[in-house]
């Protein structure tokens, strides 16, 4: 399998704190790769520098070969990868629609003069922009799809609004997903949605998917390697049942020396 | 799948309440009005407002008329592209008006004896709005990095120097002259500035000068309106909801508010030059703070964001001001505003009525204690007041400077009241004492009162509907 991310002896500091420390990892293609660890680890900060958000100050992240360290998000982004956030960051005042057609900016290249002066090219790039945005509402079955297209996205619910980041992630035709906690304050039934919903999200996607998630459920059921790390070090990596059995993981998770890890 | 299941399941996940959100949005008249609006088709709202403008110079020689159907229209242009940086791309920026006058001093170095240049106007069109952008972009690149009150205050500095510079730069030594230039004019100004010019009919009269600026408005709306449905406009709107966002999604943020900010600074370039050719004249004055202040108005009143707002937004902040010169008027405008304001604010209604007729029996005790008094004069509504509310007067003045602080300290005072009984209370002699404010003191006056007015309305207003008349209100979701 060829990797399609590879993070590369990444280190960040913030202040006097590193919090990702000499991090190397692979995602291959069409993997579906769990990121966990306690609250702190820095797996949200290696989403952060993945994406951009971030400079690192020292190591590389490589997408398909070619360095994306350093590069403005929306750089990032036309490379191909795409994320959704752990706190959402919906565009709330904006319609449904909306919100999925704005992540199209990096795909469609209308320039001013072909917008003011609607020409042919910029309608039929408009339409196509529409209907896959309607499509990848459509992923979702009923739930943000018809009449809730125009209404804006703050009248959705919590667990549409995490559907709605996703779709809105997809439109930016990226080839690695990057999902931060996608299942986050969301029930059993929705969270086993969840868990299927990035199954297909691979299988008929074609998506790579890297996730954060503490919901291990999730985690058992859908990746297929799994990443640990704990103070921005990687303290395990492998399939869930290795890495939950792995001492360091627990030790990370429940302290040494309790009754449990004896 | 059998019929009845089909039923049910389109239901599943969909909660009434929500489906319902526009239904509930539109029993506010002035929002249903804004919704209607904005469902008509697009060319028939320009071919509306086209025929509506067009009417007056071709029904009225009445220059004074026109005149301010062409302010109208040109603080339309104007706010158009103001509410495109502020409202679409939430970039508070106070500069604005400098670019305006950029536009207008351009236009004027280009076409009098100022410099002895005379270029053809579609050039000198032409090079206003390239100039705008070059201004545009100039000031953008650095502010970029700044985010809202900081971007502010930067824009601000911005137009503060433009008023200075204009206002002094009257002798400056260059290296290339022997004796001081005159670069701007100073406090004169430029004048006599060539009128504009194009497809080779001159513009001579205030009905041309009309013509030409709804054409320019016409034009400015529907390139704001196309802009708007766009991945660039989705693009603006996304960074004014969140920037960060925005950016991770592919968006160019910085890129895509440079372009607000330049696509701002030549619509008020190509309104500053428009408006110089107009006045034949351009001085520091017509490109100050007022102006900003008054464009800031109009956008918020209408609703950020609004394309129609804009349109009632300037018309509101234009005309008002001028149908209040007049005495009779504005008593009537006043009246009824009050009377207006008790019905929509006091509910349910009989209370409303009853607060009235409170104050009216509060003028017939006053008759009683002072049987003596003369009673103000008055015109129009206000006629008619003076004699149902009886206020009774000896030294008008006086009384009406008293009676205006004792309003001012009656409200203070409401405010502090948290019973609603107390409130109306207070009401009751607080209205009173304000009609007879309005009598003795303040319509005699219109040149101020109109201005405090004009600033009552806009408090009034802003606390009934944040959101401006067709802004939509934003949410936040914490």
């Amino acid at each position: 399998m060829t990797a399609i991310l590879e993070v590369d002896r990444l280190s960040h500091r913030f202040g006097g704190l590193r919090v990702v420390d000499d991090l190397t990892f692979e995602v291959g293609e069409g993997e579906i790769v769990g990121l966990i660890g306690p609250n702190g680890a820095g797996k949200t900060t290696v989403l952060n520098l993945i994406t951009g958000l971030y400079a690192p100050d020292q190591g590389d992240i490589r997408f398909e070969g070619e360095s994306v360290a350093g590069l403005a998000p929306h750089k990032v982004t036309e490379r191909g990868i795409a994320r959704t956030f752990q706190t959402l960051r919906l565009f709330l005042n904006m319609s449904v629609i909306d919100n999925v057609m704005s992540a199209a900016y990096c795909r469609t290249g209308a320039n001013l003069g072909q917008i003011i002066l609607r020409t042919p090219a910029f309608r039929r790039e408009e339409a196509a922009t529409r209907l896959r945005a309607e499509e990848l509402l459509g992923f979702f079955g009923e739930r943000i799809t018809g009449y809730r297209f125009t209404e804006p996205a703050y009248s959705l619910s919590y667990a549409n609004r995490r559907r709605l980041e996703i779709a809105r992630a997809l439109m930016c035709s990226p080839r690695l997903l990057l999902l931060d906690e996608p299942a986050a304050g969301m029930n059993p039934s929705e969270t086993s949605e969840v868990t299927e919903l990035i199954g297909r999200l691979r299988d008929e996607g074609g998506y790579t998917i890297l996730f954060i998630e503490h919901d291990m459920g999730v985690v058992a059921d859908i990746a297929d390697r799994v990443i640990a790390l704990d103070h921005g070090r990687m303290i395990a990596q492998g399939s869930y049942e290795e890495v939950v059995a792995d001492p360091s993981v627990i030790e990370a998770y429940l302290g040494r020396g309790t009754g449990i890890t004896r | 799948m059998n019929g009845e299941l089909k039923a049910s399941s389109d239901r599943l996940g969909r909660d009434e309440w929500v489906a319902e959100h526009t239904g509930r949005t539109r029993r506010d008249p002035v929002a249903a009005v804004g919704a209607a609006i904005e469902r008509v088709p697009f060319a028939l709202r320009l071919a509306v407002i086209a025929v509506g403008f067009a009417a007056f110079p071709l029904l009225t020689d009445n220059s004074y008329v026109l005149r301010i159907v062409g302010t109208v229209a040109l603080f339309a242009a104007l706010a158009l592209g103001l509410n495109l940086v502020a409202g679409f791309a939430g970039l508070l920026d106070l500069g604005y008006v400098a670019f305006y006058g950029i536009g207008g001093y351009t236009y004027a170095y280009l076409s009098s004896e100022f410099l002895g240049i005379h270029l053809p106007t579609p050039l000198t069109l032409i090079i206003v709005i390239a100039t705008g952008v070059l201004f545009g972009w100039l000031l953008g690149l650095p502010s970029m990095r700044l985010v809202g009150d900081y971007l502010a205050i930067a824009t601000l500095g911005f137009l503060l120097v433009f008023n200075q510079l204009t206002a002094s730069l009257t002798r400056v030594h260059l290296p290339w002259t022997d004796g001081p230039v005159d670069m701007t004019g100073g406090p004169n100004g430029i004048i006599n500035l060539d009128d504009l010019s194009l497809f080779g009919l001159t513009a001579t009269s205030i009905k041309h000068y009309v013509i030409i600026i709804v054409v320019m408005l016409l034009t400015v709306m529907t390139v704001v309106h196309n802009v708007d449905r766009s991945r660039i406009g989705r693009g603006w709107r996304a960074l004014r909801e969140n920037d960060l966002a925005a950016e991770t999604m592919g968006m160019p943020t910085k890129r895509l508010k440079l372009l607000a900010f330049v696509f701002g600074s030549s619509i008020a370039g190509l309104s500053g030059a428009v408006f110089a050719a107009w006045q034949g004249a351009v001085f520091p004055n017509n490109f100050a703070v007022p102006v900003l202040i008054t464009l800031y108005s109009i956008i918020v009143l209408g609703g950020l964001g609004s394309i129609p707002g804009v349109l009632v937004g300037s018309f509101v902040l234009v005309v008002v001001p001028e149908l209040l010169r007049d005495v009779a008027l504005a008593s009537t405008l006043f009246y009824g505003a009050v009377v207006l304001t008790l019905i929509v604010a006091i509910k349910p209604l009989w209370r409303a009525g009853a607060v009235i007729l409170a104050v009216a029996a509060l003028g017939g005790l006053a008759r009683l204690a002072a049987p003596e008094a003369s009673l103000p004069p008055g015109e129009g509504l206000g006629a008619l007041v003076s004699h149902i509310l009886i206020l009774p007067v000896e030294n008008a003045t006086l009384v009406g400077n008293v009676a205006f602080v004792a309003v001012l300290g009656l409200m203070f005072l409401s405010a502090y009241l948290t019973s609603p009984t107390a409130k109306l209370l207070v009401l009751v002699p607080s209205l009173w004492l304000l009609a007879l404010a309005w009598q003795t003191r303040l319509s005699q006056d219109p040149s101020v009162t109109r201005l405090l007015l004009i600033g009552a309305t806009l408090v009034a207003l802003m606390n009934f509907r944040p959101a401006g008349l067709f802004g939509r209100t934003r949410v936040e979701v914490l």
